[in-house]
Formats: C-alpha cells, structure tokens, sequence
C-alpha cells in the first residue's frame, strides 16, 4: 500500500521538475521554437503526473486525458509553427524580442547588451606549406578521352 | 542528518545557480560549474523522495527518470535550437519509457509516434528552413535568466513539498486501502473500447479541433487574397 504512494510520489516527483524545467525554459529562451518545446515539456510534465494517477486510482481516466492531450498538442503545435512562420516572414529572424512592441504600455524597451562574438573554431593563421614535387605532366591519351569523361 | 527542509532550500539553490550558469549568457564560461551545480541539487533533490532511495529494486525508473530530466535541462541549456530539439526527444523517449513502466503502453507508442515522429520532425523542419546557421545572438543570451532560474526553482521546490505533505496526509492512504492492492493492468483492447464507447463524444471533439487547426494553420500560413472581390 505505502509502496503504491511511494511509486506515485515518485512519479509525481519527476512531473514537477518537468514542469519546472520547462517552466524555466519558456520563460528564459527567446527562440520561438524552443520556448514551444519548453511548452511542450510542461506538457509532458502534466500527462506523466496523470498516468500516474490513474494507476494510483486504478482508472483509465488518465491515459484517456493524456490521449486527447497528446492530440490537443498536435494541434496547438500546427497552430504554433504556422504562426511561428508568419512572425518569421515578417521579422526576418526567430528572437521573440523583435514582437517586444506588444509588451505592456509601463515596460521598460529590452536593449541588446553588447557582448564580444562567439570565438570561431578557425585557426587564426593557416600553416604555410612549401611546393614539393613535379607538376603531374599530360599524355596525347589522356587528352584524347578527356572531352568523353 | 540535516533536516529535510533545509536540504530542499539547498537543493533549490543549487539548482537556480546551476540553470542560471548553464543558461546561455553570452559567454562560454562556467557551464560545467553550471552543470555540476545542478547535478549536485538533482542528486540532494532526489534524495528526499521516497523510492528514489532504493535504487536496486527501482534502477529502471532511476535511469528512465534521469534520462528524462538530464534531457530536459540540456534541452533548455544548449545554445543550438537544433540541439534542443533533439535533446527534446530524448525527453520524449524517456518519457514514454516512464509511461510504458507504468503499463500505459499504448501512450508510450502515441509519445513516440505522434510526439517525437511528427510534432518534433516539423518543429526541426521549421528551424531548419528558418535558421539553418548556427547559434544566433538572441539564442546565445536570454533574458530575465536569475528571475526565470529562480522561479523554476522555487516552483519545483514549492510542488516537492507539497506533494511530501499531500501524499503523507490520512486522505491518500485511505484512497490507498480504497483502490485495492495490486496496480491493474489494462489491455489495449479496453483501453480501445472505453474510448469509443465512454469517451466518443470527446473523440469526435477532438477530431473536430483537429480539422479546425489543420484549416486555421493552412488561413494563417496561406497567401491571403490575391485577387481583389470584384
């Protein structure tokens, strides 16, 4: 019996910090895509706390509500992307901070802070090699099947 | 032995310091002190949560559990939108690993196929038609990361002890005795026919919001009018 709240406790347990996780990421990340698949992950957070409870209750209310969530996400997703699209076309980049118009009237602008750019993996200087060797010469041969290769 | 509330302040903490340093902040530095912050605060986490404890009897669950949460915050973490994506379906596969040992096999396939063979192949599909480059400058720094580090935190440490105060209290051990003493395990086929039978009107509801979103989706992505009415 007390392992059956344990198993619940358990699972429960773990549907928190899915939701706290994808809580974090939606509201931190400014790509578009990702704050829907932090979205996404407090979804599934949600549908792992109501599987366990219907085994806890011994019902299958659970997975049906987690059936017609996985459905509602479909959905919510075609709805998402498409608008996730259109707000591509129109801003050219997928920075949720481009829309900061649409913020309340008593908000402070966000301003880009400068920061230094990404070090590139390139070397800075490539190594110098010396010429080595006798320039391959061409034979009558090779020129003659040359135009049929 | 510390007393378990002062181990949950602790771990969430760790865990707030942990996702802010992993968060992208425009540099590269401090990510692995980020990363073993915050394992660190899972592994104190985790230790107040019973059944969590034996990790013999409950090694699947650990490992699935782990894979699942390890996969969320590297989803949140990395720069890439790419990455994250794929660190999304590692999620996804944990999760339905966790709803296959809780014998709900049939979600489990659903997540897969539904979840990770559509939802996110589309998901990778926009990003890729978007932003095929790299990390951009808005994915190498976010925003508000203390107050979002912190409020994940919080909510996660407020819901643990909730759940430690619910889940101990007299209401749940009597619907404990109530549901009987094994877990029942439910065939596919009822799980089949309760959902055409009990559950038919939410079926076609459902499949009317479907209709609705592909035809939205299709009005909200389409050219628009063209030619002017006449």
């Amino acid at each position: 019996m007390t392992a059956d709240i344990a198993t619940l406790h358990s699972y429960l347990a773990v549907a928190a910090v899915l939701v706290g996780i994808g809580l974090v990421g939606f509201l931190s990340r400014r790509n578009m895509i990702v704050m829907f698949l932090s979205a996404e992950t407090m979804l599934q957070g949600v549908s792992l706390s109501l599987v366990a409870w219907g085994r806890f209750h011994n019902d299958l209310g659970g997975q049906m509500l987690v059936l017609f969530i996985i459905a509602l996400a479909a959905a919510e997703a075609a709805i998402a992307l498409a608008l996730v699209v259109t707000m591509f076309v129109r801003s050219g980049k997928l920075d949720i901070a481009a829309w900061q118009d649409l913020r309340e009237a008593d908000q402070p602008p966000f301003e880009e802070a400068e920061f230094p750019p990404e070090p590139s993996d390139e070397p800075t200087a490539w190594p110098h090699l010396a010429p080595a060797g006798i320039e391959p010469g061409s034979s009558d041969e090779k020129e003659k099947y040359r135009p049929a290769v | 032995m510390i007393e378990p509330p002062i181990i949950l302040a602790l771990a969430m903490v760790f865990g707030a310091v942990g996702i802010w340093l992993l968060l992208p902040r425009g540099t590269g530095r401090g990510r692995a002190a980020g990363a073993a912050f915050a394992l660190a605060a899972l592994g104190a986490w985790a230790s107040l949560v019973p059944g969590l404890g034996d990790w013999l009897s409950n090694s699947l669950f650990g490992v699935l559990a782990a894979v699942t949460l390890l996969a969320a915050g590297a989803m949140i973490a990395s720069r890439s939108p790419i990455y994250s994506a794929i660190w999304f379906g590692m999620t996804l596969v944990g999760t339905a690993g966790l709803f296959l040992l809780t014998g709900a096999e049939f979600l489990a396939v659903a997540t897969l196929v539904v979840y990770a063979g559509a939802i996110l192949v589309t998901f990778l599909f926009v990003l890729m038609l978007s932003q095929p480059e790299g990390h951009t400058s808005y994915d190498r720094r976010s925003w508000g990361a203390v107050l979002a580090a912190a409020t994940g935190a919080l909510l996660i440490g407020v819901l643990s002890m909730t759940l430690t105060a619910v889940l101990r209290g007299p209401a749940t051990a009597a619907a404990a005795q109530q549901n009987g003493e094994s877990a029942a395990y439910y065939p596919l086929a009822q799980l089949g026919s309760e959902l055409f039978t009990r559950y038919v009107i939410p079926v076609e509801v459902a499949a009317t919001l479907l209709l609705a979103a592909l035809v939205g989706a299709a009005v909200i992505i389409g050219p628009g009018r063209t030619h002017p009415e006449p």
